[in-house]
C-alpha cells in the first residue's frame, strides 16, 4: 500500500507527496502530460527534442544540472508516445534545490538558439545510434507506421525522420512550453523522507506565481478497426532473419488489459513460458522468441517477435507464432493463471521497494485518471479468470488485425 | 524569494549503512546477513569463484553457469523453470572475469519452497546432451546477432589489444569455440568449482530465523564441501603493439570509439582518488568530456570513461558513438582534455561538484537492502570491511586538486591508449 497526500495550488499544480521516512533520499517527478502522440504529423520527434532542451538553462538559472549534482543530486528524463517525465533524486536535506530548478523551469525557458541548434545535432546522434546504425533498429518507424493508418502513434518518439528534428524552430519551441509545459498540464510527485507540510510550503513558494494555462487536449483520432493482414518485407543488412508480429490490442483503461498482460507473461516471460518451450526448445524455429505490450494510453500494441533458425522459412516461422499464441486461448490451465498472478504479486511489491520508481509510478496513474490505481493495481490481476484469458486471446490473435515486419538477411 | 540564488545545501558528511552481520554456515560457507526493508521480499545471493579466469576453454564457465538450470536429477529445465516460475521467483545467473553467480528474488513467503531446488542446481545438475544442443544453437545465433553491433566488435578489439587473445580478459570469442565445448567438460568444471569451499553469500531483504535456519540446513550440508578448486591458475598478458585499430563498415553512419588502457584496480591505494578523477573527466553528465563533446559540440549523445576494476588488473576506457564525420575530431578533443587535465589544476567549484555528486552517488547505491548487498558483496570480494565506505567518503572529501592533476599525469597518457574505432 503507497500512501500519499494531495496538495493543489491556485494556479492548478497537483503535488503527490508520499512519505517515507525510511530513506534519507527525495525524489521529484514531474510528468507533464505531452508526448509524442500530440506532434504535428510533419514535426515529429519534437516532444522529445523538447525533452533536450529542457535541460538547456531557465529564465534565471542558466544549467540545470551543474546546481543539482552540486547538492548531490541526479536527474534524467524520458518521454513515450504518450507523456514526457522528469525526475530528480537528492539528499532530502537538499530538496529545495529541485524545487528551485523545477520550478524556474516551469516558469519558462532561456530558449538559447544555440542550446537548440546543439541539441538537435545530439538528439540526431541519438537517432542514428539507436534507429539507423543498429541492425533492426529501423523496426519501431516500419512497425508503426503499418500498424496505425490515422492515429499519432504511427511514428515513433524519436521522430518519422532526421529532417523532422533538424528543422525543428524556436516558434515551435516555444509554443510547445506555453501550450504543454504550464502547472495545469503537469503532475508533481514528491516522495521519500519528506514531510508533506514542508513540501506545500515550498510548492507554494517555489510554484504558485507560475500562470496555471490551460489544459492542453489531446483530441486524437481514434484508429479504425484493422481488418487486413498487413505484411512488409525488408531485405536488409541484418545478422538473422526475424520476423516482428503486431496485434492491435485494448487501451491502458480497458477491461481486458491485465488479462492481456498475463497473456504476454505466459507466452514469453521466463524459461517456463509457452513460446520458449514450444518455438525454441521443442520446434526449434526461432534463437529466441520475445512477446511485449506497447503500453500506451490508447488502443496498443501486443508485439511477438523472434529472431529465425537457419534453415527455417518465413512462411513456417509466422504460423508458428500464430498457432502458439492461439493455442494458449484453448489450453490454458488454473495452474498456469496462478503462476502469473503469483509472479505479478512479486513483480509489483519488488518495484515498489525504489523510491523513484514509486514518484514515476503514482504520477503515471495520476495520469491515467487516479493515483490510486496504484494500490487497485494487483486487484485487478488477481481477479482475472481462465475464462477472461480465452476471450481475450482469442479476440487478439486475429490474424486480420496483425501487422508483420519480415527480415530478410541479406548475403545469407 | 529570489530565483537566481540557489538554496543552501548541505552535503552529507556520513553515510548510514545498514547494519550486517557475518554467519558461517556448517560446512564454512560465509553468509553476510542484511535483515532490513518493508517489504515482505528477500533477495539471495551466491558468488562462486568460478569465472573466465579459470576456465581451461573459451565459454565453458558461462556454459556451465548457463546450463546448471538446464535440468536436475530427476527433473526437466522445464520442470525446473516451472518451479521458480510458480512461487513468482526470478532466478538469474551471470558469469563475469573472476566469478559466477546466482541471485533469487522472492517473496519472503515463498522463499523456503525453492531453496531446495536451487542447492540441487548447484550439486545435481544434468547437463542433458539435448538442452546442450538447443542451448548451443542460441548462443551461437546471438554471437552472429553481436557481430553485427559496431559496440560489440569495438568493445572485442579493444579487449583482446589490451590483454591478448589468451588471457581471459581479452579471449575473444570465434565460431570454432562453440565446437569445443562438450557436456563432459561442462560437469567436469562443475565438480570442481561449484562447491561451498568456493562460495559465499549475501541475503537481504525481511529475514526471520526460520528463513536462517532452512539456509544453513540446506546450504550448510558437509558434503557440499567439495573438492578443493584449483585456484594457482596465471595468465600472461600479451598487448598488442599496434595501438591505432581500425574496422571499416562502410553503410555505417556512425564510428564506435573506444580509447582506454589497463590500468589499477580496487587493490591499489590510488584508485580511490582515480574515481574522483575519471567523475570530472568523463564518469558523469556533467563530466568534461560531456559538456565538451556532446553539450558544446554535439558530436554524440553521450561520451563517457569509465574505470572497471577485475580481480587481476583494471580497465580505463573512454567510450562513445559519434558522427562518421566528427570521429576523428572527436578523438583529437579527447587527447585535448586529457592535456588540459594534466597541465591545468582544476577549479574548486568543479571539483565540489564532483565530490559532492559522488557522495549522492554513494547514498544512492546504500539505499535499501538490496541495492545494499550489492555493494557489500562488491566489498567483500576486495576483502574490505562493510565501513570501508565511510573511509571512501572521506577519501572522496580529501581529494585535492593537485592530486587530481598527479593522478591525470600518472594514469591518464594518451599516447599509450589504444584507440579502436568502428565505422
Amino acid at each position: 500500500m503507497i500512501h500519499f497526500n494531495e496538495v493543489v495550488l491556485a494556479n492548478g499544480l497537483r503535488i503527490l507527496v508520499h512519505e517515507d521516512p525510511a530513506t534519507p533520499l527525495a525524489a521529484v517527478n514531474i510528468l507533464y502530460k505531452v508526448g509524442a502522440r500530440d506532434e504535428d504529423p510533419n514535426k515529429t520527434g519534437f516532444a522529445h527534442l523538447f525533452e533536450h532542451f529542457m535541460f538547456e538553462g531557465s529564465v534565471n538559472i542558466p544549467e540545470f544540472d551543474a546546481p543539482l549534482q552540486f547538492a548531490s543530486g541526479e536527474n534524467n528524463a524520458f518521454t513515450s508516445n504518450d507523456i514526457t517525465n522528469y525526475y530528480d533524486i537528492l539528499p532530502a536535506t537538499n530538496l529545495e534545490t529541485a524545487f528551485w530548478l523545477e520550478s524556474d523551469r516551469m516558469l519558462s525557458l532561456d530558449f538559447n538558439l544555440e542550446s537548440l541548434e546543439t541539441q538537435k545535432k545530439v538528439v540526431c546522434e541519438e537517432f542514428k545510434e539507436h534507429y539507423i546504425n543498429q541492425p533492426y533498429g529501423d523496426v519501431w518507424h516500419k512497425l508503426s507506421a503499418l500498424a496505425y493508418k490515422v492515429h499519432p502513434y504511427q511514428w515513433p518518439t524519436i521522430g518519422k525522420e532526421l529532417s523532422h528534428v533538424e528543422n525543428a524552430t524556436m516558434e515551435d519551441a516555444k509554443a510547445f512550453f506555453f501550450k504543454y509545459y504550464r502547472p495545469r498540464n503537469a503532475v508533481m510527485v514528491v516522495a521519500g523522507g519528506v514531510k508533506t507540510a514542508e513540501v506545500e510550503r515550498l510548492a507554494k513558494k517555489w510554484f504558485s506565481d507560475i500562470p496555471g494555462g490551460e489544459l492542453a487536449l489531446h483530441n486524437l483520432p481514434k484508429e479504425p478497426i484493422q481488418t487486413d493482414a498487413r505484411i512488409l518485407e525488408l531485405h536488409e543488412d541484418v545478422p538473422l532473419n526475424a520476423i516482428y508480429k503486431a496485434y492491435k490490442m485494448c487501451d491502458r483503461l480497458h477491461a481486458d488489459y491485465q488479462a492481456s498482460d498475463f497473456i504476454r507473461d505466459m507466452l514469453s516471460t521466463g524459461e517456463s513460458s509457452r513460446l520458449y518451450n514450444e518455438l525454441v526448445k521443442e520446434k526449434k524455429v526461432f534463437s529466441s522468441v520475445a512477446a511485449y505490450l506497447s503500453e500506451t494510453i490508447d488502443d496498443g500494441m501486443f508485439i511477438v517477435e523472434g529472431k529465425l533458425n537457419p534453415g527455417i522459412s518465413m512462411d513456417d516461422a509466422d504460423k508458428a507464432i500464430e498457432e502458439s499464441c492461439l493455442r494458449l486461448a484453448d489450453t490454458v490451465t488454473e495452474n498456469e493463471l496462478q503462476k502469473v498472478k503469483n509472479k505479478t504479486e512479486a513483480y509489483l511489491t519488488f518495484s515498489d521497494t525504489n523510491v523513484l520508481n514509486r514518484a514515476m509510478n503514482l504520477a503515471w496513474y495520476d495520469m491515467l485518471g487516479d493515483p490510486n490505481g496504484i494500490n487497485r493495481e494487483i486487484d485487478k490481476y488477481l481477479a482475472v479468470t481462465t475464462g477472461q484469458i480465452k476471450t481475450v486471446a482469442q479476440r487478439i490473435f486475429d490474424k486480420n488485425r496483425c501487422s508483420t515486419v519480415r527480415y530478410f538477411a541479406k548475403n545469407k | 524569494m529570489n530565483r537566481n540564488i540557489a538554496p543552501d545545501i548541505k552535503t552529507p558528511d556520513n553515510i548510514h549503512l545498514i547494519p550486517s552481520q557475518r554467519v558461517t554456515l556448517d560446512n564454512g560457507l560465509p553468509v553476510y546477513v542484511i535483515d532490513a526493508g518493508e517489504e515482505d521480499i528477500v533477495k539471495v545471493d551466491f558468488v562462486f569463484e568460478a569465472g573466465k579466469w579459470y576456465e581451461p576453454k573459451n565459454l565453458l564457465a558461462d556454459f556451465v553457469n548457463r546450463m546448471m538450470r538446464e535440468g536436475v536429477k530427476g527433473k526437466t529445465a522445464l520442470e525446473v523453470a516451472d518451479i521458480f516460475e510458480f512461487y513468482g521467483c526470478n532466478l538469474e545467473s551471470n558469469v563475469s572475469f573472476n566469478n559466477a553467480g546466482f541471485q533469487i528474488y522472492s517473496l519472503t513467503k515463498h522463499l523456503p519452497k525453492v531453496l531446495p531446488l536451487l542447492m540441487e542446481i548447484f550439486t545435481e545438475a544434468s547437463f542433458p546432451d539435448g538442452e546442450f544442443s538447443t542451448i548451443l544453437n542460441n548462443r551461437r545465433q546471438k554471437h552472429t546477432e553481436r557481430l553485427a553491433k559496431n559496440d560489440y566488435v569495438a568493445n572485442r578489439n579493444f579487449l583482446s589489444a589490451m590483454w591478448g587473445q589468451s588471457h581471459p580478459y581479452g579471449r575473444v570469442t570465434e565460431y570454432a569455440d562453440f565446437e569445443n565445448v562438450t557436456t563432459g567438460m561442462l560437469r567436469d568444471y562443475y565438480k570442481q568449482y561449484y562447491n561451498a569451499s568456493n562460495c559465499l553469500a549475501v541475503i537481504s531483504g525481511k529475514l526471520n530465523d526460520e528463513l536462517l535456519k532452512s539456509l544453513n540446513d540446506i546450504f550448510g550440508v558437509k558434503a557440499w564441501t567439495g573438492a578443493t578448486a584449483p585456484k594457482d591458475v596465471t595468465h600472461t598478458i600479451a598487448p598488442n603493439a599496434e595501438l591505432r585499430l581500425h574496422t571499416e563498415k562502410k553503410d555505417a553512419v556512425q564510428t564506435t570509439i573506444m580509447i582506454g588502457n589497463a590500468t589499477i584496480n580496487k587493490y591499489h591505494p590510488d584508485f580511490d582518488k582515480l574515481v574522483v578523477m575519471n567523475t570530472l573527466f568523463g564518469g558523469y553528465f556533467g563530466s568534461r568530456l560531456m559538456a565538451n563533446i556532446r553539450e558544446e559540440k554535439g558530436y554524440t549523445y553521450g561520451i563517457y570513461s569509465g574505470l572497471s576494476s577485475y580481480q587481476n588488473g583494471g580497465i580505463l576506457e573512454i567510450s562513445a558513438e559519434v558522427g562518421k564525420e566528427v570521429s576523428e575530431a572527436t578523438i583529437a578533443e579527447v587527447a585535448k582534455e586529457i592535456n588540459i587535465l594534466r597541465t591545468e589544476v582544476v577549479d574548486e567549484e568543479e571539483l565540489d561538484t564532483v565530490k559532492n555528486y559522488m557522495i549522492g552517488k554513494l547514498m544512492r547505491s546504500v539505499d535499501g537492502p538490496m541495492k545494499y548487498s550489492d555493494v557489500l558483496k562488491g566489498q567483500i570480494l576486495y576483502g574490505r570491511d562493510p565501513q570501508y565506505l565511510n573511509q571512501y567518503l572521506k577519501t572522496i572529501e580529501a581529494t585535492t586538486a593537485e592530486e587530481i592533476q598527479q593522478l591525470a599525469v600518472k594514469y591518464l597518457d594518451f599516447d599509450k591508449m589504444y584507440k579502436v574505432t568502428v565505422g
